[in-house]
């Protein structure tokens, strides 16, 4: 039964069959007259027409380049900044677009800044760092925190009974040194930038200790004048007088001079 | 009569005057007026080669032991601005009557002072004669005249080098005596334990001190260099042990308890150090003989590392951890007056200056992740605070310990890649390595 309805619809397929068959002849002759009529008024096809004729190249270190134009005695290297300097570009400013103004934007009055009490009281002082920089710090054996800059002096000798500076200025220039090293200048008023002078007088026993150590003319800093003696009392000797000196004591006359 | 009386009156009034000429020459005396500001300059010092005079084959390698030993302890004085040997003039002096002054004191060597002498051996002796000239003073020129005998041996000869350039040292440099025959102790564990070495100040002579076979740390030399006290561990834990160089053995002292470190001698001989026997490590006070023991602080941070004002030896200065890392401290000697001195960081290993005036210590002041801080040695003035660094970018510095004329500083530094004794002048400069062998560390230098 069903192979019979199988072969009944035979009859039916013959149509489709037909219109298919109608519409690819249709197709194939679209296809044909096409080729025939638009190729014919485009000319000729790809690949068709003569190749041409060969290019000739030429070397072109042949071509003749521009001499330099600053002649140079320089054999190293050329000065010529050459030819082929690219200029900078010029950036051209974009103008300011101006802002579009807001109907609703309501425009606020700064007020001016007013004056606290509390700025107008003096900030305190950041503390300042105590490090002495690295070879800042003065000779070996002395106080790292004095600087000689700023300071003048002079000194000579007078022997009413000798000739002990002329015969032992090594000696002096060691009590000389070894006061300079002991006193510290940071012991002075930080306030103070510059004091007059303060005479010491002192007397060196032949075992080198510092006696009667007095203020003979005081600076008008008294920090400065506790300064230098209390360099003096720091000290505890200047190392023996020279054996062959015949005095028993040495006086000796001592200034300090201040400035920051 | 009239005629007869003026004879004698002006006989009697030049007798006075001569009695007065007298007096006021016998109460003369010389003054000097000098003041600041004149420029502290180093002396400029020469130091010839001594020359040979007798004609011992022997005195070449003497003489060459002794200038090579005489001119680094001038050079290393850290006083003297020594004048390059290319300076010299060709003929150089043995005798005081070889001298060419214009030759000394005009440029090229243009210099104030001139050592030189002569060394000789003369049966089995030397004897060496040495003179320290102010050569800018023709009139007067002499200021040292030393003569020296002793066995014609190359160790005798490096004595006298050190005291010959002592000698001129506590001359020119104020009275300080030089450091030349002063000794540093310190630990080595080139023998593969621990043990206390000494050396010259300079590394040479280095010498073994303890035998123990265990852990030997921080060697303290006492003040007369007859005693020296460090920390060993033994069956009881770490004690303080006591070596004597008079009888060159160790002898006793007494056992503490606990965890006993860091033993420090004060000026008259009284020891600090730091003890556990109550349960946290503090700083303790005991006399010579290790008798009459006083504690000093008494807070749970760990305390350690005491050390002596050598001038006073009234204060103590130590490292403690009681408020996080380690800072250091500062107290009078019987535990009053407690002073922090550094604020930040990691601060450890101080030492007390001489004079009384500075600390030297190692601090890390960057501590920390994120904070690569660099251990190096400072100083500072115990007075104002102020400070200095005295090493910068060279490795880990730690143990400083002041050299006894107060110019030098000598420590312990890994610079080389291994922990090394290296010695330098009290600003930071001149800086020279003393030991080679192992790894060597804690120096302590000797009171004088």
């Amino acid at each position: 039964m069903y192979a019979d309805n199988i072969y009944s619809e035979h009859g039916q397929l013959r149509r489709p069959l037909a219109w298919s068959l109608g519409l690819h002849v249709a197709f194939a002759a679209f296809v044909v007259l096409y080729s025939v009529f638009v190729n014919g008024i485009r000319g000729s096809g790809w690949g068709s027409g003569g190749g041409g004729d060969a290019m000739g190249a030429t070397l072109v270190s042949a071509v003749p380049l521009p001499a330099n134009p600053t002649e140079t005695t320089n054999v190293v290297a050329t000065e010529s900044k050459g030819l082929a300097k690219s200029q900078p570009t010029v950036q051209e400013k974009e103008p300011e677009a101006i802002p579009i103004p807001d109907k609703n934007t309501k425009t606020r009055i700064k007020p001016a800044p007013v004056k606290t009490a509390t700025e107008r009281r003096p900030q305190p002082e950041q503390p300042q760092s105590n490090q002495i920089p690295y070879g800042e710090g003065g000779p070996v054996n002395g106080p790292y925190t004095m600087s000689a800059g700023g300071a003048k002096g002079g000194f000579g000798f007078t022997g009413s009974g000798g000739d002990f500076g002329s015969r032992y200025s090594w000696y002096v220039q060691a009590v000389q040194r070894k006061v300079t090293e002991n006193w510290l200048k940071y012991e002075v008023d930080p306030r103070i930038t510059e004091a007059s002078r303060v005479y010491l007088t002192f007397d060196i026993g032949r075992d080198g200790h510092a006696s009667n150590i007095q203020i003979e003319q005081p600076s008008n800093v008294p920090s400065l004048n506790q300064s230098a003696l209390r360099a003096l009392q720091r000290i505890d000797t200047f190392g023996p007088l020279p054996p062959d000196y015949s005095g028993s004591k040495v006086s000796v006359e001592f200034w300090f001079d201040f400035k920051r | 009569m009239s005629i007869s009386a003026r004879p004698i009156r002006d006989r009697a009034l030049i007798t006075v005057a001569l009695l007065i000429l007298l007096v006021a020459a016998a109460s003369a005396q010389d003054w000097i007026r000098t003041g600041t500001g004149l420029g502290v300059e180093r002396v400029r010092l020469a130091a010839a080669d001594f020359q040979s005079s007798t004609a011992d084959a022997r005195n070449a390698d003497l003489l060459k032991t002794f200038n090579t030993v005489l001119w680094s302890d001038l050079d290393n004085a850290g006083i003297f601005d020594l004048v390059s040997r290319s300076f010299y003039p060709l003929q150089q002096p043995g005798q005081p009557s070889d001298i060419n002054f214009s030759a000394w004191n005009s440029p090229p060597p243009n210099t104030s002072m001139l050592a030189f002498g002569n060394l000789g051996i003369a049966s089995g002796k030397v004897t060496l004669q040495g003179w320290l000239y102010d050569v800018k003073n023709e009139k007067s020129p002499q200021v040292l005249g030393k003569q020296y005998n002793d066995n014609a041996t190359p160790d005798a000869v490096r004595v006298i080098a050190h005291r010959f350039a002592d000698e001129i040292i506590f001359r020119l440099g104020g009275g300080v005596a030089g450091i030349a025959e002063s000794k540093i102790y310190f630990v080595s564990e080139r023998t593969g334990h621990k043990e206390v070495w000494m050396m010259d100040y300079d590394g040479a002579n280095q010498q073994q001190v303890t035998h123990l076979g265990s852990i030997s740390l921080s060697p303290r030399i006492s003040p007369d260099g007859s005693r020296l006290a460090f920390s060993s561990i033994n069956k009881g834990g770490w004690e303080i042990m006591m070596y004597s160089f008079d009888l060159n053995r160790m002898i006793s002292f007494p056992r503490f308890g606990g965890m006993n470190l860091s033993p420090s001698f004060s000026p008259e001989g009284k020891i600090a150090f730091s003890s556990s026997r109550n349960g946290y490590p503090n700083i303790f006070v005991v006399d010579a003989s290790g008798g009459n023991s006083k504690r000093l602080t008494d807070d749970k941070g760990p305390d350690v590392s005491p050390t002596w004002n050598r001038k006073t030896g009234s204060q103590i200065a130590f490292v403690s951890g009681r408020t996080g890392l380690p800072q250091i401290y500062t107290m009078e000697s019987d535990g009053t007056n407690l002073q922090r001195i550094t604020d930040q960081g990691y601060a450890v290993s101080p030492n007390w200056s001489p004079n009384g005036q500075f600390l030297t210590f190692s601090w890390m002041r960057k501590y920390g992740p994120g904070e690569p801080g660099s251990n190096d040695l400072y100083l500072m003035d115990i007075a104002s605070k102020q400070w200095v660094q005295l090493t910068h970018d060279a490795g880990r510095n730690d143990f400083p310990c002041w050299s006894p004329d107060g110019r030098h500083i000598v420590f312990q530094s890994h610079r080389s890649g291994r922990d090394q004794i290296w010695s330098m002048l009290a600003d930071g400069t001149n800086v020279k390595q003393l030991t080679f062998d192992g790894a060597n560390s804690q120096p302590n230098w000797s009171w004088k």
